[in-house]
């Protein structure tokens, strides 16, 4: 079982919180959901849409065909009936023309006004018929509106039943509870990379507002009073990074969130936070560039710019979740390995994974441990004397806090001596860049394996992907069928390559889809291992990537 | 106790003659005064001859970015209340680099205290106009003289409503520290503005230069509670430069106004446990 349905209208007309409506509904119901938002850069007018897909199994990407199309003006009937499904229905106001097979119109506008005189409410009452189509149980509605909308959801109730009661039963029978209450949660990408920032002890966020990496941003700030977070709108982002490694240098982890200018502008922070070893994790939501590019769409454009960016050598994490569960985990992880190594992070999302949501299975925090890699303030006593960057075997020098004991810490943007002091004396130079670089060995042991599935490759057609691509490839190596195998890449930097290798070794063909033009992934792998991908998908045009898209690419 | 506890025994990098050792002992004297302990402060720095500051006093340091002193700092102090923070650095970092961060650290209002040691020249790349320099002011790099008029850093402040304003003179040691002192216990953003010649690079502007026109704001009777006063002693009168408690004024700081700053020190407080997190997950279950 596997539905879709698009709402899509204007900017203003809360094509966004009927989207959720509706993907709570469902989610109420114990089945998987997937919610995609895709919007012009513009607060009023334009065209929003928000495609919700309804499926017995779990479900990480998006779809262009959808059974029903709930269109709240005409040009968005017009643009969108051309992707209905066959056997599909449209819903809409009894003012807009009907011209496919399966056309419901109401009275909505009318009903708006005349019985709820809340004539926003049109697009509630348009939900509740597609809800009824759909085979939804009107409380499973009514209870996502109270979820959605608090306070202000007795209206929206009366205008969902308003539209309920209209609409006729629908082709569809929705399947029974998949999962039981409790296991599974619906989140978004943003909101699971804010959840794991709290788990893992986030005290302070310094940003500008830039989509995608705003949502991330706002998340923290709703929840700042709660658990003690302080979110701060820097005047730009070379504020945001600086005030992320001063907070970070005395006692507090810190995270900046933003997209690709304004990480431009975050670079030379970057390198700072590499020289003077403190612990940052930037969020880098990508959309497509290159400058200003498309504000409100997708890209995987920033791999190597990410891995790329600031002046000098010095290691860094740099990972990339698939969905919102691995991005709760894999955030708890990049601020532990950024503590850890005393190296900035890098979490590399996009549009796409940031505001869609998906039913994942409930993120259990204590999966990643979360640990104090300060040095306890008795050991810091204990020493006779304090070196902020003594030179150690693994490369990590004991980090103490400023102001908790005698001992003063010392950090430098130039080239300092052990204890913090500028110096140009080049053996210490010599001695500093090889323990800064040293970090990177221990860095590179914690990484994960790609995800290989199935296990064995051998003679296989590989579809390789990095990022939010992961649903769409896995669903399309379903349809392609046997022949096909999906290689997944989270953890990006440092690269494990052995894996790779193997998957070069034995599969027939490596082909790899991204979102981005120039098959970055493939210029990342080729500098370590030698090895190309024999083919590219790409996808630049600012849409996610669907299963679909990719079975009928790679058959050619 | 004396002020030399917070000087570290280093070789000191500047030019003979230059007006950095007297702001970098004026600065000891006001620690010493205030009876900071050194582990207690925090001294922020960027990049020029000023920023070197860092290192050649005992104190704990964070040494950054060119410019981005201010913000580094205020940062500290956000998630650091329990420590003396101290931004220092030089007119080309403070007022060209870092102007953007100036402005809205002085609309912030963290409790921070911001030491510019304004020479009016760039010492470190060699003697370009610095944001201060006069107009027609001829360098390497403006050789037919800058086009460019100066930057008022006093008026600036003043204008934006900083809480607390100064101009000192390095030629006067004593009553540099004395501001510097007065900055450090007032409660928001302040800004001492140190005019110190560069006997290297300004010629022009130098030690008899300045001793000949700076005047004690308060011996010509100066409310610095009014902000239009000050503002017509940040404008100055084109001869003689104030020095002295230009503005200062009382009010809630940023901490005051933001609820998650009410309790510990964020910088200091545990992490938390998983089970901290299970009512906000609940939401979303």
């Amino acid at each position: 079982m596997d539905l879709a349905v698009r709402i899509a209208g204007a900017a203003g007309q809360g094509v966004q919180s009927l989207g959720e409506v509706l993907a709570r509904a469902a989610f109420r119901q114990g089945l998987f959901v997937h919610g995609e938002l895709s919007y012009h850069s513009r607060i009023r007018g334009g065209e929003n849409a928000f495609t919700v897909r309804i499926s017995d199994r779990p479900v990480l990407a998006t779809r262009d065909q959808v059974e029903v199309l709930v269109a709240l003006n005409a040009p968005m009937y017009r643009q969108y009936l051309p992707l209905l499904a066959p056997g599909g229905w449209t819903v809409a106001d009894e003012g807009i023309s009907a011209e496919g097979e399966r056309d419901l119109r109401l009275p909505a506008e009318g009903l708006a006004k005349d019985e709820l005189a809340l004539p926003l409410a049109a697009g509630t009452i348009l939900l509740g018929a597609a809800a009824r189509l759909l085979g939804l149980p009107r409380e499973a509605g009514e209870g996502a509106l109270a979820a959605v909308f608090g306070d202000k959801a007795g209206p929206n109730q009366r205008a969902f039943a308003l539209g309920w009661e209209r609409a006729p039963d629908g082709p569809w029978i929705l399947p029974g509870p998949r999962f039981p209450p409790g296991s599974h949660a619906l989140l978004t990408g943003g909101q699971a990379v804010g959840l794991g920032a709290i788990a893992a002890g986030v005290r302070f966020v310094a940003s500008y507002p830039m989509t995608p990496g705003t949502p991330v941003m706002e998340f923290l700030a709703a929840h700042g009073e709660r658990y003690g977070i302080l979110v701060e709108q820097a005047e730009d982002e070379i504020a945001a990074i600086n005030m992320a490694l001063g907070a970070s240098y005395a006692g507090a982890r810190s995270l900046v969130t933003t997209s690709g200018g304004g990480f431009a502008l975050m670079v030379e922070g970057l390198s700072l936070a590499g020289m003077i070893e403190t612990p940052v994790v930037i969020h880098l939501g990508q959309r497509p560039g290159p400058a200003t590019g498309l504000p409100t769409r997708t890209a995987q454009e920033n791999l190597l710019f990410a891995l790329h960016a600031g002046h000098g050598e010095f290691p860094r994490y740099l990972v990339a979740p698939s969905d919102p569960e691995s991005a709760f985990y894999l955030t708890i992880k990049a601020f532990e390995l950024a503590e850890e190594f005393q190296v900035p992070a890098i979490l590399l999302t996009d549009q796409f994974l940031v505001d869609s949501f998906a039913v994942v299975p409930a993120p259990a925090p204590s999966r990643v441990p979360v640990a104090e890699h300060l040095l306890p303030v008795e050991e810091l006593e204990r020493l006779p004397h304090y070196n902020r960057f003594e030179l150690t075997e693994s490369g990590v020098s004991p980090r103490a806090r400023p102001g908790v004991s005698e001992k003063l810490v010392l950090v430098d943007s130039d080239e300092h001596d052990p204890y913090g002091r500028i110096t140009e004396d080049l053996a210490i130079r010599r001695a500093m860049v090889e323990k800064r670089l040293r970090k990177g060995r221990g860095l590179r042991e914690r990484v994960a394996p790609p995800e290989v599935f199935p296990e064995e490759v051998r003679g296989k057609r590989v579809l390789l992907g990095w990022g939010s691509t992961y649903g769409a490839i896995q669903e399309a190596v379903g349809i392609l069928g046997k022949e096909y195998a999906h290689v997944h890449l989270r953890e990006l930097w440092p690269l494990r390559a052995e894996e790779l290798r193997r998957v070069w070794d034995e599969a027939a063909e490596v082909i790899l889809v991204e979102g981005a033009a120039t098959g970055q992934l493939a210029t990342l792998i080729a500098g370590e291992t030698g090895l190309r991908p024999h083919r590219l998908i790409p996808r630049y045009d600012g849409r996610p990537f669907t299963a679909h898209g990719i079975a009928e690419e790679v058959a050619g | 106790m004396s002020a030399d506890r917070y000087l570290a025994d280093v070789e000191l990098a500047w030019c003979p003659g230059c007006g950095n050792f007297a702001i970098r002992k004026a600065l000891a004297m006001a620690l010493d005064r205030l009876d900071l302990p050194p582990h207690r402060v925090v001294l922020v720095t960027g990049i020029g001859q000023a920023a070197k500051i860092v290192h050649y006093v005992n104190v704990n340091g964070f040494n950054g970015l060119h410019g981005r002193t201010v913000a580094a700092a205020a940062a500290i102090k956000l998630v650091r209340p329990d420590l003396t923070v101290i931004a220092e650095s030089g007119d080309g970092d403070l007022y060209g680099e870092g102007g953007n961060h100036l402005l809205h650290n002085i609309r912030r209002n963290v409790d921070l205290t911001v030491i510019a040691h304004d020479n009016r020249v760039y010492g470190l790349t060699k003697g370009q106009a610095s944001p201060t320099a006069p107009l027609r002011y001829k360098t390497r790099a403006q050789p037919s003289g800058t086009p460019v008029r100066p930057l008022n850093p006093l008026a600036i402040a003043v204008a934006l409503d900083a809480a607390f304003v100064a101009q000192a003179f390095s030629g006067e040691i004593e009553r540099t520290a004395d501001l510097i002192t007065q900055a450090i216990s007032h409660r928001g953003f302040a800004l001492v503005n140190v005019l110190h010649p560069c006997p290297v690079w300004n010629r022009v502007q130098n030690f008899m230069w300045f001793k000949e026109r700076v005047y004690p704001v308060e011996g010509e009777g100066h409310d610095p509670t009014s902000r239009e006063a000050a503002l017509r002693v940040a404008f100055g009168d084109g001869e003689r430069l104030p020095t002295g408690v230009i503005y200062r004024r009382a009010g809630p700081i940023y901490d005051d106004l933001h609820p998650v700053l009410q309790g510990d020190p964020l910088g200091l407080r545990p992490l938390r446990t998983p089970e901290e997190l299970a009512p906000l997950l609940a939401q979303f279950v």
